[in-house]
């Protein structure tokens, strides 16, 4: 990690580029095949799904094309009905990743959360989860309700909801963020294409993307060591008095920002709000103190 | 008779199964299932009252800043606070991106499978129907500007991220403020952005909506609802407007009153305890954690086809092509709108200051699916009830005395193949279901 510290902060915009090039070239000259992805969407908002699309270097296309077969998404798969899940259970039976998005409702079995009616068997996210979890190669917990909860696991947890690695006991790679940044996911996937194992922290997430805490990096800092502090929302200063959570939520947003690098939460005058953190949102809160 | 399944629909946001009887090539039976439970408003209650515009933008990952605007507004409701007319041009401005982008990727990413078979390499694109008509020159025209969607799509992402920070899930829209610092600059990159957009949507989308309605003539015929159809009105302004808060009930227009709102749980999966609503996964005959709202008893539909008949820019009729080309044109009438409004922001100095009280506030506005309602309760800065009304529980509710708005487009469907049930999905499909929105409202109190 040390020896590569120069490139992560230097390099932040062009990482997961960089990383899945090398992904496409392995896969076109046959060093490693290109992998089966089951993307699950679970008890969430399908907005991990909607921050992929707005992947820009690479994007969504050169993902689909180059780097993975992705042969069940309910977002974005052609098939319905019977043939869309049979597409999941043929998937079982081979090598994949398991990429799964939104937190697990155990409540009632799982009843709560249905994705499938097979051959009159109601299929709910938390059975599919469990099977595919038990035979996936690597297993991506994309968002933060999957990594640990977030939003749907609230109190008082209505669904009664769980992160993925609470649900499979397993190793996990966690990629929290509320939504996660379509270059975390794709990063994260071009990294276990052409490597064993992706170095992650306790926590289960990669260094490679939160390795550092936004305070670290962000762009306001020289405020908070001058001690000049925003008062309201809109003021350009430092918001830490305002509740900014950028010392307590490790992620890379300063340096590598929102669609197409255009912005991000700090930069339009609002507090980082930890949404990438183990506790978000129960820990968070007030977002904002005024 | 033949029962048949299909769950999931897939191309949707959220989780929706549909179960239907078919007898001599027609649907006579329909029931829509909403297939995820979340209980926001559970989650919201007892929390900080700003917390809410952050929260309830969670519900949904395609539609977050509507639920933003609905919240923000139910909170200004409630503290009595109106904002400059330059806010309400921005955050109508980021509304309108998100919804932009929905309009998109609706159409491209969600649509336009049901009817082009693609050529493309990836599993995804995998079909399981057969009725595909457009000749291959056509179909190859389409496939590009699919490709070329997903760069638009995201741009109006971008357009959301210059003025809220980030998207999905923008930072931006706050009660009587936006956080965003405007310079000439970036209200030039804004308009860039917009006529890039609308490009694309007059040159490409209106042309692909057309090709695809001329080959799928038929569908003019199928996934007709009551001719019900509700707005709470959107961009409604002192000197222009789209569409103003009404109603057509059986085909006549009137004003919007919304003490006719009420809300049924008679088929969902909930019960009353104790004045409460709880879930209730065995009651007998519930197929649906979505429940019934209805307008002066009446299901209604919401959405871009409501609004443009609502507006008089679209003739009084319903199917599964006109709510297609409906929302095809709106995109394109929303980016003309979103260029008067552009003209009108300007930088400003943001100063708020809240005073909150025991109150409450209702927030209705028009959004991506149509009709949203937030409603908040105050128990000074913190929160004591919340209820949500999504769009998609209006078109997607079970029956009460009538079928929900998209059972009734279902039944009576003429089947063409009954090995090969292509229509079902194209018209659930048309009405652009959200059910992480839909399934976590709650009775109005």
């Amino acid at each position: 990690m040390k020896n590569c510290l120069w490139e992560v902060i230097n390099n932040k915009n062009s990482l997961s580029k960089a990383l899945a090039e090398e992904a496409a070239v392995q896969i076109r000259f046959g060093k490693t095949k290109k992998p089966n992805v089951i993307w699950i969407e679970a008890t969430g908002c399908s907005g991990n799904t909607i921050s992929l699309m707005n992947a820009d270097y690479p994007d969504l296309i050169y993902l689909l094309d180059n780097m993975i077969n992705l042969k069940f998404s309910n977002s974005l798969m052609v098939c319905d009905g019977e043939r869309a899940f049979e597409s999941f259970l043929k998937t079982l039976k081979e090598d994949f990743i398991l990429v799964v998005e939104g937190a697990v409702s155990t409540k009632e079995d799982g009843l709560f959360n249905i994705i499938a009616n097979y051959k009159g068997n109601k299929i709910t996210a938390y059975d599919a989860i469990k099977m595919a979890g038990a035979k996936a190669k690597s297993i991506i917990a994309v968002g933060t309700c999957a990594s640990f909860g977030g939003v749907s696991k609230a109190y008082p947890n209505p669904s009664e909801a769980k992160s993925v690695k609470e649900v499979l006991q397993k190793d996990v790679i966690n990629l929290p963020g509320c939504p996660s940044h379509p270059e975390w996911i794709i990063g994260t996937l071009a990294y276990i294409i052409t490597n064993e194992k992706i170095e992650v922290d306790d926590l289960g997430r990669p260094l490679l993307f939160y390795g550092f805490t936004i305070h670290d990096f962000c762009e306001r800092r020289v405020y908070f060591n001058n001690r000049i502090f925003a008062k309201n929302i809109g003021e350009p200063w430092c918001m830490f008095k305002l509740g900014c959570r950028g010392p307590v939520t490790k992620t890379d947003c300063p340096k590598r920002r929102w669609n197409n690098k255009v912005n991000w939460p700090i930069g339009d005058n609002t507090p980082c709000i930890g949404c990438a953190n183990a506790y978000f949102p129960d820990g968070m809160e007030p977002f904002i103190r005024l | 008779m033949v029962k048949l399944i299909i769950d999931p629909i897939t191309r949707i946001s959220g989780f929706l199964g549909v179960e239907v009887e078919i007898e001599k090539n027609k649907i006579v039976e329909a029931k829509v299932e909403g297939n995820l439970f979340r209980g926001f408003e559970k989650i919201l209650k007892g929390r900080y009252a700003l917390d809410a515009v952050y929260l309830t933008e969670r519900i949904c990952g395609i539609c977050s800043s509507a639920h933003a605007l609905a919240a923000t507004l139910a909170l200004e409701n409630a503290l009595n606070l109106v904002p400059t007319e330059n806010v309400i041009y921005i955050r109508d401005l980021l509304h309108s991106f998100d919804i932009i982008q929905n309009h998109i990727r609706h159409f491209y990413l969600f649509t336009v499978p049901d009817y082009v078979e693609f050529d493309f390499s990836s599993p995804l694109y995998e079909t399981c129907h057969k009725d595909y008509r457009i000749p291959d020159k056509l179909s190859r025209k389409i496939q590009e500007d699919y490709l070329k969607s997903i760069e638009f799509s995201k741009l109006a992402h971008v357009g959301v991220a210059l003025l809220g920070g980030k998207a999905p899930h923008n930072h931006g829209i706050l009660p009587g403020i936006v956080s965003v610092s405007l310079d000439r600059l970036k209200i030039e990159e804004i308009k860039s952005i917009i006529n890039k957009i609308k490009d694309f949507v007059d040159n490409c989308m209106l042309e692909d909506v057309n090709i695809i309605s001329m080959y799928y003539g038929d569908y003019f015929e199928k996934g007709k609802t009551y001719n019900n159809f509700l707005s709470f009105g959107l961009f409604d302004y002192e000197d222009f407007y789209y569409v103003k808060p009404s109603v057509i009930i059986n085909g006549v227009k009137s004003d919007f009153d919304v003490n006719k709102i009420h809300e049924n749980i008679n088929y969902s999966w909930y019960e009353v305890h104790d004045g409460q609503v709880v879930e209730n996964i065995k009651k007998k005959g519930a197929y649906s954690f979505v429940k019934s709202p209805r307008y002066d008893k009446m299901p209604v539909e919401v959405g871009p086809l409501a609004r443009m008949i609502l507006s008089g820019k679209y003739n009084l009729k319903s199917s599964t092509m006109d709510r297609i080309i409906a929302r095809c044109q709106e995109a394109s009438n929303i980016l003309r709108i979103m260029s008067i409004i552009v003209e009108r922001i300007e930088p400003f100095k943001k100063e708020v200051k809240y005073d909150f009280k025991v109150s409450s506030g209702l927030g209705m506005v028009d959004t991506t699916r149509g009709a949203l309602l937030h409603y908040v309760k105050l128990d000074y800065d913190k929160i004591d009830g919340y209820d949500i009304i999504t769009p998609s529980a209006w078109n997607f509710s079970p029956r009460d005395d009538f079928l929900g708005t998209v059972e009734k487009a279902l039944v009576d469907t003429f089947i063409d193949d009954i090995n090969d049930v292509v229509e079902v999905g194209r018209i659930v499909r048309s009405f652009d279901p959200c059910i992480s929105c839909a399934t976590h409202v709650t009775l109005r109190r």
